[in-house]
């Protein structure tokens, strides 16, 4: 067990919920990953496209009363243990859409965050930090 | 032959990726980032809190004085607070470095003071002008300047008329 904790530690999966996003964070997100300047699998990272593979949550936007169950939902079914992580000020704060009456968020009033990546949206260099230290916390937890 | 050209050229210039978060960061010039405050040059206009579109400055007036609040979680560096501070006492840095665990998400705000100063005049509690504010409003720094600047606007009036009447007997 101590052997799978030591390598799944080193290689989490990443799986990305678009909370009603406007796309920018998502933009970023998939610049990170994709251009080869900023290559977020060298960190051992790798998107997946099912949340039942994911360890790390990367969520976008401000949790939209429209999007808000069908989000809750996909984010329940991530397996524990998992990381939390939020991506622009849209989720944490709510950023412009704040105290609208279309979003139901921030998006720790329902789910626990655990890395908050302000930035509107943030560059992928602040991404990657954000993605780094949830892995610090995601090898804490296995 | 030219993949033998792409592949010296490729072999030349090295890596693309770069190397954070195991190097150091690139810093891109006039990069928007972090919101600095300086509360030595601010007037208390209040138009950062006007067109904040993420509503992220908060000025609480009392009696000593503002407290200007700005929270980096909800900012979304468009630069209008710097656009529009006249006095420059709101600018962006290039600092990016604002991913942080949850716990500190209340935590990260800059915060910056102004005291309110006595009128020369009349004792009323006034904003201090800034040196920045003074260099936008004269070109030159005389005396006469100088004391205008530490009176309230209503000692300010009432000194720039005498002045004025002053001026105009002299030259009768």
């Amino acid at each position: 067990m101590t052997l799978f904790a030591h390598l799944a530690g080193r290689s989490p999966w990443l799986y990305r919920i678009n909370a009603g996003s406007c796309n920018g964070c998502d933009v970023e997100l998939a610049t990170t990953a994709c251009i080869p300047r900023y290559d977020v699998e060298r960190l051992g990272c790798r998107y997946c496209g099912s949340p039942r593979h994911a360890d790390i949550v990367l969520v976008t936007g401000p949790l939209t009363i429209r999007v808000k169950d069908k989000a809750l939902h996909l984010w329940a079914e991530v397996p524990d243990p998992k990381v939390t992580v939020a991506v622009g000020v849209c989720p944490i704060s709510g950023g412009v859409f704040r105290e609208s009456y279309a979003i139901a968020g921030p998006l720790d009033r329902f789910i626990p965050v655990d890395v908050n990546v302000p930035g509107c949206p943030p560059r992928p260099q602040a991404i990657i930090e954000g993605i780094a230290k949830a892995i610090e916390i995601w090898a804490q937890r296995l | 032959m030219g993949f033998l050209k792409v592949l010296l050229n490729n072999l030349m210039k090295g890596p693309a990726t770069e190397a954070f978060p195991f190097g150091p960061p690139p810093a891109a010039p006039h990069y928007r980032g972090r919101v600095a405050f300086d509360p030595a040059s601010c007037t208390g206009c209040g138009m950062c809190e006007l067109v904040c579109p993420g509503g992220a400055i908060r000025i609480d007036r009392d009696a000593a004085g503002l407290q200007l609040t700005i929270w980096h979680n909800t900012c979304v560096f468009c630069g209008l607070c710097a656009h529009y501070c006249l006095s420059k006492a709101i600018r962006q840095t290039d600092d990016w470095h604002l991913a942080h665990p949850q716990a500190e998400k209340f935590h990260l705000v800059e915060r910056g003071r102004v005291s309110m100063i006595p009128c020369v005049g009349c004792g009323k509690p006034i904003l201090p002008l800034s040196d920045e504010v003074m260099r936008l409003a004269f070109k030159g720094r005389t005396t006469e300047i100088e004391r205008l600047r530490r009176l309230c606007p209503d000692c300010r009036r009432i000194a720039s008329i005498r002045e004025m009447r002053h001026a105009h007997r002299s030259l009768v």
